[in-house]
C-alpha cells in the first residue's frame, strides 16, 4: 500500500494552497461551529413565538428580522445548521457504506457477482432520485431521521460504480499479486490493500455528496415533507420566507443565502481535494 | 363531508358538512369600483383561481369544497339557500309541508331542460332519492334520506316525501343535486359513472372540459331557467399555491380569489392595488378546533380539557395566525345566527388557572412537566399537512401548553392518509382540524353517541345523553323557538364539557377584479348571486360570444 508520510502531507499542502479549496472549508468549519454552539450565535430559542412582534424587518434585537410567528430568524438559522449538517453527513455516510460495499464486492469478484450487483445500480439509477424519495417519504412518517436513510439509500450508487472501478484496476497491481502470492485472503486484500487506495475518489464523492444531500434535504423541507415544524431547517425556513418574501425579504434570503454558501463550500473542497488527489498535478 | 385540504375557491354556503375555513356571513365590503357606464352586457370570462383540483362532479359522492363549487355551475337542488341564508325554491317552485310536519309536496319547475335536452321531471329527483339511500352509493349524505319513510311523484311536476316524523333538516336536505336519471340508470355505482366526469346538468353553466390538475371550463347555459348569465365562461383554474395564486391576480391571470390573511393586511392595501380589484370581508361559516379523542387515559378527565381551554391563547392565535381576521369560537355555530348561544362559559387565558384545574386532576410538576403515576404529561397533535394556519395555530398552542408543563408534539400528515388512516380509525391523541357551519343546526352526526362507529363524524367519541336527547329534539321539530332552546342547551354543555376546544371562527377575505359589476355582499356571502355578475361592454377583457 501506499499513502506514506510524504504523499499525505504533499496532499495537505496541495489542498491548502488551493485558496478556493481553503475558503471552502472555511466556510464549512464555520457552520459547524454554529451547529456545536448555537447559544454563542443567537440569543434567542429558536421556536420561542412573540405575536407582538411577527415579520420585523432586521434590527438589533433581531439582526435577520423575524418571521411570520415572531420567532427570530438568526437563531432558525443557526439551529437549521445543525439539521442541514447532520443531514449531509448521516445520508452520505449511509451512501458511502453502502457504495463502498457494493463497490468492492462486484469490483473484486467480477463474473456474475459484479453483473447482479451492476445492473441493480443500473436498475436504481433509472429512478429520477427525487421521485424515489417523494414516494418512499408518503409510506413513512417524514422525520429528520428518515429523511436521512431515505436519501442515503437513494445515492449510493455513483459512489458504488466509482470504488468498482478503482478496485477492477487496483486488484491487478503488483502489490496486490504480491499479497496473493503471499497467501492473503480475499478479505485482508480487500481491506489492507484495495478500500485504502480507492479512499481519495471515496472522498472527492463525499464531500460532493454532502452538498448534494443538504439540497435535497431542504427541497424536502421546502415542499413540507422534510423536516416537520416547528424544528428549524433551513428549507422550512424558504417555505414561510415564499409566502411573504414581497415585504419579509429577509425571511428568504438569509437561510437561503446559508445554503448557497454551505454547498458551494462543500463543491469547492471536493474539488479541491480531487485535485489535490490527483498524481497527474503533483508538484504544481 | 368533513372539512377539506383543498381550501374553497369562493366563499359559498355549504348545504353539507364539508370544507375548511372559508364560507358565507356578514357583508363588510371595502373598495369600490372606477366609474364606469354600469350597464350589464353579455360576454368576457371569470377566472377562478383554485387551492385544489376537482375530484368529480357528482357532489353525492364528493366531499370536498373544489368539487362541491365546480358542479354548482353545472347541476341545481331542489331548494337553496338565498342570501339571507332562507331556503327558497330552486329546481322547485314552490313547496308545502304538511300541518303535522311530516309531509312536504314540491311543485317542480316547469319547463326546466338538462343540457342535452332530454327534459327536467320528478322522475329525476325520484331516481335521485334511491340513489342517496342505495348502499352501493358511496355517500356520505345518506343519512337525512334515510329519516324519509315515502316518497312518490305523483305527476312529471310533484314530488312528495313523508317522514316518520317531523324532520326539521328536511327541507335543507333536498338541496342535493338532482341528477339525470335518462344518464346514470345504467350505472350501479353513480362514482364510477361517466357523468362524474363529464357532468350534464339544469344549472346556469354547461361543462365544457376538465384538465386534470390544470383547469375546469364552463360555458354559458343560454336557455338557462332562471335567465341567461352575464358572464359567457368560467374557468377555474389549479393553481396549489397561495402566493402563487396571488401574483396571478395581479399579473391578470387569476379574476377572483380568497385572499390569505397577511395577502388581505399586507399586500392589497395599496392604492394601486385598490384601483383593479375589489375586496370583501365577513366572517366565515366554519371554525377550527383541537379535538381531543376522549378515550385517551389524559383526555378523559374534563378538568384536563378545560386546564387546556385555559391554556390556550386563542387571542394570540386570532392576532398570530389571522392576524386579527377572525373571533373567538366559543361552540360549534356562528356568531350571530339565531341557533348561537352568546352566553356559554367562556375560558379566557390563564395559565394559574389552567394549572390549578391541572393540579386537581393529580398532575404533579416536575422538572418543568406534568407528571401522573410516573407518566409525563406528553401527547401529539395530528393536523393536515399543507394548512399554514393549522401549522401557525399549533406551533403556537405548543407554546402555551409548555407553560402549564405540558409537552405537545405536532405532526402533520397528508390530508388522505390523515383521514383514512387517522381520523377514521381513531388513532390520534388530539386533532387540530375545522368544520363548516352549515345554516341548519342540527349537527346529530357530529355530537351523537351514535355517530361515533368508524368513519363517522364523532371522532371524538363524545357521548352525553342529555345531548343526544337535545339533538333529537332539535331536528324533531319545525318550532324555532324549542329548537334554539335545545341548541343553546347542547351549546352550554359542550362549553361546560370541552370535547373540543373550539379556537377560532375566521373571516373570509374574498377579492374580484372590479370589472365585474353586480357584487351585492350579503349574509350568504358574494357568490349567490353570480349569475347577475357582468362586466361593462367597455371593460370586456375575453372576446367570447354568449
Amino acid at each position: 500500500m501506499n499513502g506514506s508520510r510524504s504523499t499525505g502531507s504533499d496532499f495537505a499542502r496541495r489542498l491548502l494552497r488551493n485558496r478556493l479549496a481553503a475558503a471552502g472549508g472555511a466556510v464549512i468549519l464555520f457552520f459547524f461551529l454554529l451547529s456545536a454552539l448555537p447559544g454563542v450565535f443567537s440569543s434567542h430559542e429558536p421556536n420561542r413565538i412573540d405575536i407582538v412582534n411577527i415579520l420585523h424587518p432586521p434590527s438589533a434585537s433581531h439582526p435577520l428580522g423575524t418571521d411570520d410567528l415572531g420567532r427570530d430568524v438568526l437563531a432558525r438559522v443557526v439551529y437549521g445548521a445543525r439539521v442541514s449538517l447532520k443531514v449531509g453527513f448521516v445520508a452520505v455516510g449511509i451512501a458511502t457504506a453502502l457504495g463502498l460495499f457494493v463497490g468492492l464486492l462486484s469490483g473484486f469478484y467480477g463474473g456474475w457477482v459484479d453483473a447482479v450487483l451492476m445492473r441493480f445500480v443500473d436498475m436504481m439509477l433509472c429512478f429520477p432520485t427525487f421521485f424515489l424519495i417523494l414516494s418512499v417519504i408518503a409510506f413513512l412518517e417524514p422525520s429528520i431521521w428518515n429523511i436521512m436513510v431515505v436519501i442515503g439509500l437513494t445515492g449510493w450508487m455513483g459512489v458504488a460504480r466509482l470504488v468498482r472501478a478503482e478496485t477492477l484496476s487496483i486488484k491487478e497491481r503488483d502489490f496486490v499479486a504480491a499479497a496473493r502470492a503471499q497467501g492473503a485472503g480475499a478479505a485482508r486484500i480487500i481491506f489492507r490493500h484495495v478500500l485504502p487506495n480507492t479512499l481519495a475518489p471515496i472522498l472527492v464523492a463525499a464531500t460532493l455528496g454532502v452538498a448534494g444531500a443538504i439540497l435535497t434535504e431542504s427541497a424536502l423541507s421546502f415542499l413540507g415533507i422534510g423536516v416537520q415544524p416547528p424544528t428549524p431547517s433551513w428549507g422550512n425556513i424558504l417555505t414561510a420566507g415564499k409566502d411573504n418574501i414581497e415585504y419579509a425579504w429577509w425571511l428568504s434570503l438569509f437561510p437561503g443565502l446559508a445554503i448557497l454558501v454551505t454547498v458551494l463550500g462543500y463543491n469547492l473542497l471536493g474539488e479541491g481535494i480531487r485535485d489535490a488527489a490527483d498524481p497527474r498535478l503533483k508538484g504544481r | 363531508m368533513m372539512e377539506s385540504l383543498r381550501r374553497a375557491v369562493l366563499p359559498s354556503i355549504a348545504l353539507f358538512l364539508l370544507l375548511a375555513s372559508c364560507g358565507g356571513g356578514k357583508p363588510e365590503s371595502a373598495g369600490k369600483g372606477a366609474p364606469v357606464s354600469d350597464v350589464p352586457a353579455y360576454g368576457d370570462a371569470i377566472v377562478e383561481g383554485s387551492i385544489g383540483d376537482v375530484s368529480g362532479f357528482l357532489t353525492a359522492v364528493t366531499t370536498d369544497a373544489s368539487s362541491h363549487e365546480a358542479a354548482g355551475y353545472v347541476f341545481n337542488g331542489l331548494v337553496r339557500y338565498d342570501k339571507n341564508l332562507k331556503l327558497e325554491g330552486e329546481l322547485a317552485e314552490s313547496w308545502e309541508i304538511s300541518p303535522d310536519g311530516k309531509r312536504i309536496t314540491f311543485h317542480l319547475r316547469k319547463g326546466v331542460k338538462w343540457h342535452d335536452g332530454a327534459p327536467f321531471t320528478s322522475d329525476d329527483v325520484m331516481f335521485t332519492y334511491r340513489r342517496m339511500i342505495d348502499p352501493r352509493t358511496p355517500t356520505a349524505y345518506g343519512e337525512d334520506f334515510k329519516q324519509v319513510r315515502r316518497a312518490a311523484a305523483p305527476d312529471p311536476h310533484t314530488f312528495v316525501v313523508e317522514y316518520a316524523r317531523p324532520f326539521a333538516p328536511a327541507l335543507a336536505s333536498w338541496g342535493m343535486h338532482v341528477l339525470p336519471k335518462h344518464l346514470l340508470e345504467k350505472y350501479p355505482d353513480i362514482s364510477k359513472s361517466p357523468l362524474n366526469k363529464k357532468p350534464v346538468g339544469t344549472g346556469p353553466y354547461r361543462f365544457v372540459e376538465w384538465k386534470t390538475g390544470e383547469k375546469v371550463v364552463f360555458h354559458v347555459s343560454p336557455d338557462y331557467f332562471e335567465g341567461k348569465p352575464y358572464i359567457a365562461r368560467v374557468i377555474s383554474r389549479v393553481i396549489p399555491d397561495q402566493a402563487t395564486m396571488f401574483l396571478e391576480l395581479k399579473s391578470g391571470g387569476v379574476d377572483i380569489m380568497t385572499l390569505t390573511p397577511p395577502q388581505y393586511v399586507r399586500q392589497t392595501e395599496t392604492a394601486e392595488f385598490k384601483k383593479s380589484f375589489n375586496k370583501y370581508k365577513y366572517t366565515a361559516s366554519g371554525y377550527t378546533y383541537l379535538g381531543f379523542r376522549l378515550s385517551h387515559p389524559f383526555f378523559r378527565d374534563k378538568r384536563v380539557r378545560q386546564a387546556i381551554a385555559h391554556a390556550a391563547d386563542k387571542k394570540a392565535l386570532i392576532d398570530g395566525v389571522l392576524l386579527g381576521l377572525g373571533q373567538e369560537a366559543t361552540g360549534p355555530y356562528k356568531p350571530g345566527t339565531w341557533a348561537f348561544n352568546p352566553g356559554v362559559k367562556k375560558y379566557p387565558h390563564d395559565p394559574a388557572r389552567a394549572k390549578a384545574l391541572l393540579a386537581d386532576a393529580g398532575w404533579k410538576e416536575k422538572d418543568g412537566v406534568l407528571v401522573k403515576d410516573g407518566q409525563p404529561f406528553e401527547f401529539t397533535v395530528l393536523t393536515n399537512a399543507g394548512n399554514d394556519a393549522r401549522a401557525k395555530t399549533a406551533a403556537i398552542l405548543q407554546q402555551n401548553l409548555a407553560e402549564v408543563g405540558v409537552r405537545m408534539k405536532i405532526r402533520t400528515v397528508e390530508w388522505a392518509a390523515f383521514i383514512n388512516e387517522f381520523i377514521d380509525k381513531r388513532k390520534f391523541d388530539a386533532v387540530i382540524l375545522g368544520w363548516n357551519i352549515t345554516p341548519d343546526p342540527d349537527q346529530f352526526d357530529i355530537w351523537h353517541s351514535s355517530k361515533t362507529g368508524p368513519k363517522e363524524l364523532n371522532h371524538v367519541g363524545f357521548a352525553n345523553p342529555e345531548v343526544d336527547r337535545l339533538l333529537d329534539e332539535g331536528r324533531s321539530t319545525f318550532d324555532l323557538e324549542k329548537r334554539k332552546n335545545a341548541y343553546f342547551r347542547i351549546q352550554e354543555i359542550l362549553a361546560e364539557e370541552q370535547p373540543y376546544v373550539f379556537l377560532y371562527v375566521p373571516e373570509a377575505l374574498p377579492v374580484v377584479n372590479n370589472r365585474f359589476r353586480g357584487i351585492v355582499p350579503a349574509p350568504a356571502g358574494i357568490t349567490y348571486n353570480f349569475i347577475k355578475w357582468y362586466v361593462p361592454a367597455a371593460l370586456r377583457k375575453h372576446k367570447i360570444t354568449p
